[in-house]
């Protein structure tokens, strides 16, 4: 498939002006999470199925090709014909060639993701055959010559008055905007067509290996018609939509009308195991007769998936698109713009890599910020976020980085006196647009990037030099640690390097700083640059092991992450892979570990009633190390008083790089931070993580200039005296 | 080769089913806008279905016969009462897209999601479905199961080939604006008649 160069910020900059969009996701952005709750509150242990969908498809994709063998047999053993195809081309020659044949002049078309994504509809079209998508949404899209928007509802971007005048143009009468009454002209319209089509395509939610059945899930019963009323039937299904047994039907039933539509289960459910009979017009009486069903198995790059050590994972994916419906990025653009040909949003964006190439990949893969929402919902628990980096290092691997990026990451970030030199020349070249410790105006082209938040000044002193005035003499200290701070800490929040020392010191620790500590890696492996990446890691092992420490404190999550994963980046590596792996255990959060040693001293308590404080758990502090009880318990054993706000765990927008490149898609969603924060009437935001903190202290200037914004070891420090 | 709506019954869990699950279901099913009218006898089903097509003014109807729907004298009843009855293939081909009524038997409903489980390999069955406003069905009460785990238990024992499913309420879309619309491609209405009373021959 050609690719074409897409201008991903212009059509960002469209879509945010685009009224109807915004309202309807956002709407739908707001009722969802409650919605699905509501569905799986009789439906058992969530966990439990979720687990369950994961390993059985697992196990299943473990023997894709013994699957499909057993699904073939048993489908052609009770009579359909089954035809594996290799590509899209291969489908539609044998779909032309098979209408050519049996006279076929007219289809009606349920949904079908893989019919979208191999343009199967267009093709029939030219080759003279008349196709009509009947879902309801599908078909309005189709009128509007445009592509679903969402896998579930895939007219979600459109009002009712944009249907109306589609449906006005179509059926050549005034249409009012009415719902009800444009449904009807529907049912009416698509009735028609439903008993007059020669043949029925539909696609399937799952095919079953033991009997040869396939299923389908739908609300508005046009499947059954499309399965029903034709005398021949196709079912173009997808190798990763195949399960080995019946019973295994029940536990993506159990999950997918929930997670899909906050349904218990969807109007109808349908399975069908070979052809069964269809009442056939012949010399104008009807008669029965057994019906044709071919069913077509869709590779188009699914078994090299298959066959990926990593990448087999997408085939836990049931299509229910929770995962854009609680992503940040899509519900503010939606999948138009964070999508590819066919698919949406971060699972679009890996299914768009296998199933239509890299190079479609590359023009929105940006557009996963990498808060691993999606990951807390996906029913078959993919790691979309860890998939979609995976992605971005392959090909930096195959194409190579951006120019200038390339020259940034190998000369100056893994030169960290060269880096660190620059950041120090920062501080001086920013004083005409710093007020106090902010930047809240910038010249011409940048001024988006501070339009609606001040963006962090560089500190005058960064830590590395602030370290010989805090560093306190301890005796018989109880542990030997050492700082990492990350560069944030280190050059614009040093107050807050200076808080963990202090913290660290009264619990009679020996807090140390090692002067060769260097960047930790993230924002350079997020772009897929991995030989940068390891230098930087060997050179922190070096500057934090040859202090011999007890533990290595991390006072941002991201930070703690990279250090972590340091392991498995060097796995290969005879000499610092064991390294890395030794080091690795020593790591640990700041606040889950302060936490633990407050309890073990009896301090995790709730003291006084000190100042209202809410708090904002970071991405990766939540949905990566897990923690979110331990800062807020430290809150209140500093004596603040906790006040929580909704959506405490969702992105403030910042995501590295994402919140500078995209800083218009950033601004939106820290425009909800703040507003949440807001109606906690809290005096402190608080948080663990330094890259929040650039981006909700900026959004806080700006927008809410009453409420500070505070690091939680800053909060327990300033409760010990000096 | 045994067709799922004969054998599904041997599968039928007598333990861990039953009409102590009708209220859970009842309650489902009503949550989907499903109509549901348990009464204790045949008698009273047949009275139930009267005022059904009373209230739709039902002139046509097409109809698969089922134990109770036999039990209860439906298709003589309507007959009576002037509707013009279509029982045959054929005659449902020509004429399910205009009836004003379907009506068929449904094998046992699941607690959990409102859904009522129907064998659809015989293509009557199906038309009469999908294609009349309105979609009665006859189930009895006690053929209840907790939920989709059992019913797959019973299904994976006794769906070898042809067509099976479930039935959750009426067809319904929120294609436009999320708005939810009932009746789109399918009927508009789908009412469940839960019979108590065993129909004679007690095969269930």
């Amino acid at each position: 498939m050609e690719t074409e160069t897409r201008n991903l910020r212009k059509e960002i900059s469209e879509k945010l002006k685009d009224e109807t969009l915004r309202d309807a996701l956002g709407r739908f952005s707001e009722a969802y999470p409650i919605a699905r709750a509501k569905a799986y509150e009789n439906a058992g242990d969530i966990e439990t199925l979720r687990d369950a969908l994961r390993q059985m498809k697992i196990d299943t994709v473990a023997r894709i090709e013994e699957v499909a063998d057993r699904f073939e047999a048993e489908a052609t053993k009770r009579g359909a014909k089954v035809f594996r195809a290799k590509t899209g081309s291969d489908v539609k020659e044998y779909l032309v060639n098979l209408c050519k044949e049996k006279g076929v002049k007219r289809i009606v078309k349920s949904k079908s993701m893989a019919s979208e994504e191999i343009d199967l509809s267009k093709h029939l079209e030219t080759a003279g055959i008349s196709t009509t998508e009947t879902d309801l949404g599908e078909w309005i899209v189709a009128l509007a010559g445009q592509k679903p928007s969402h896998m579930v509802m895939p007219a979600i971007h459109l009002s009712r008055f944009q249907v109306a005048e589609y449906f006005s143009k179509e059926l050549k009468t005034d249409i009012p905007p009415d719902i009800a009454f444009m449904v009807q002209a529907a049912r009416k319209e698509l009735r028609e067509k439903f008993l007059r089509a020669d043949m029925g395509i539909s696609g399937a939610n799952f095919g079953i290996a033991e009997n040869g059945a396939i299923g389908l899930v739908t609300n508005e019963g046009n499947a059954r018609m499309v399965t029903t009323l034709p005398r021949i039937h196709v079912v173009i299904i997808g190798y990763e939509k195949l399960i080995p047994a019946i019973k295994d039907a029940a536990t993506i039933l159990k999950i997918l009308p929930r997670s899909a539509t906050a349904q218990l289960m969807t109007s109808y459910m349908t399975m069908i195991a070979g052809p069964t009979p269809a009442m056939v017009k012949r010399d104008g009486k009807w008669v029965e007769e057994e019906k044709e069903m071919h069913i077509i198995i869709l590779d188009n790059g699914r078994l090299k998936a298959a066959h990926d050590d990593k990448f087999k994972e997408i085939f836990q994916c049931v299509r229910c698109a929770a995962c854009l419906n609680v992503c940040p990025v899509y519900t503010l653009i939606g999948g138009h713009v964070y999508g590819g040909h066919t698919y949406a949003g971060g699972i679009g964006a890996i299914l768009t890599a296998f199933l239509s190439g890299m190079g479609e990949f590359e023009q929105f893969q940006e557009l996963c910020i990498g808060c691993r929402r999606c990951t807390t919902v996906c029913p078959g628990k993919i790691d979309i976020p860890g998939l979609i980096e995976e992605l971005r290092i392959r090909n930096v691997q195959e194409k190579g980085l951006p120019f200038l990026l390339k020259q940034t990451f190998e000369n100056v970030v893994s030169n960290r006196k060269l880096f660190h030199g620059l950041l120090r020349l920062a501080a001086i070249g920013q004083k005409p647009f710093q007020k106090g410790r902010l930047i809240r105006h910038l010249p011409l082209f940048l001024a988006g990037m501070a339009k609606d938040r001040s963006l962090p000044a560089i500190a005058d002193v960064p830590l590395r030099d602030r370290i010989g005035k805090i560093k306190k003499k301890i005796d018989k200290p109880v542990k030997r640690v050492v700082f990492f701070s990350g560069c944030t800490i280190d050059f614009v929040f040093p107050e807050t390097g200076e808080s963990v020392f202090k913290v660290l010191q009264d619990l009679n620790m020996e807090a140390l700083f090692p002067e060769g500590q260097s960047c930790c890696g993230k924002p350079v492996i997020a772009l897929g640059d991995v030989e940068t990446t390891k230098k930087l890691a060997k050179e922190n092992i070096r500057a934090l092991e040859e202090q011999n420490p007890d533990v290595i404190i991390v006072a941002c999550p991201t930070c703690t992450e990279s250090l972590q994963q340091y392991a498995e980046l060097l796995k290969d590596d005879p000499e610092w892979g064991p390294k890395a792996e030794g080091m690795a255990k020593k790591v640990r959060e700041f606040c889950s570990f302060v936490a633990e040693e407050y309890g073990k001293r009896g301090r995790l308590t709730k003291t006084g009633d000190g100042p209202k404080v809410t708090y904002h758990d970071s991405c990766h502090m939540k949905r990566v190390l897990m923690i979110d009880k331990e800062p807020r318990q430290l809150l209140e054993a500093a004596g603040c008083e906790l006040i929580e706000m909704k959506d405490a765990d969702k992105c403030c927008g910042m995501s590295g790089i994402f919140g500078v490149k995209y800083a218009e898609l950033s601004m939106p969603i820290l425009e909800q931070k703040i507003n949440n924060i807001r109606d906690t009437g809290a005096e402190i935001a608080a948080c663990a993580c330094s890259g929040c903190m650039v981006q909700i202290q900026g959004g806080l200037d700006k927008q809410l200039p009453g409420v500070r914004m505070k690091h939680v070891a800053d909060i327990l420090a300033e409760k010990i005296k000096d | 080769m045994e067709i799922t709506n004969e054998i599904w019954k041997r599968h039928f869990p007598a333990e861990n089913s039953g009409a102590y699950l009708f209220p859970e279901f009842e309650m489902r099913a009503k949550a989907v806008s499903a109509e549901v009218f348990r009464v204790p006898s045949a008698a009273e089903a047949r009275e139930a279905l009267i005022r059904l097509v009373d209230n739709v003014r039902a002139k046509k109807a097409v109809v698969v016969e089922s134990p109770l729907q036999e039990a209860a004298g439906i298709t003589e009843a309507l007959r009576s009462r002037g509707v013009t009855v279509y029982t045959e293939a054929a005659d449902i081909a020509a004429h399910a897209d205009t009836a004003d009524i379907g009506i068929s038997g449904v094998e046992f409903g699941i607690a959990e999601t409102g859904s009522v489980f129907q064998d659809g390999c015989d293509i009557a069955t199906r038309l009469i479905t999908i294609l009349p406003p309105l979609h009665v069905v006859f189930l009895q009460s006690a053929h209840i199961v907790p939920g989709i785990t059992e019913a797959f238990d019973i299904i994976s024992q006794s769906f070898d080939r042809g067509c099976v499913g479930f039935i959750t309420g009426p067809s319904r879309t929120a294609d436009i604006e999320r708005v939810l619309t009932i009746g789109v491609h399918g009927p508009s209405r789908f009412a469940i008649i839960a019979v108590d009373e065993e129909p004679k021959g007690g095969d269930a």
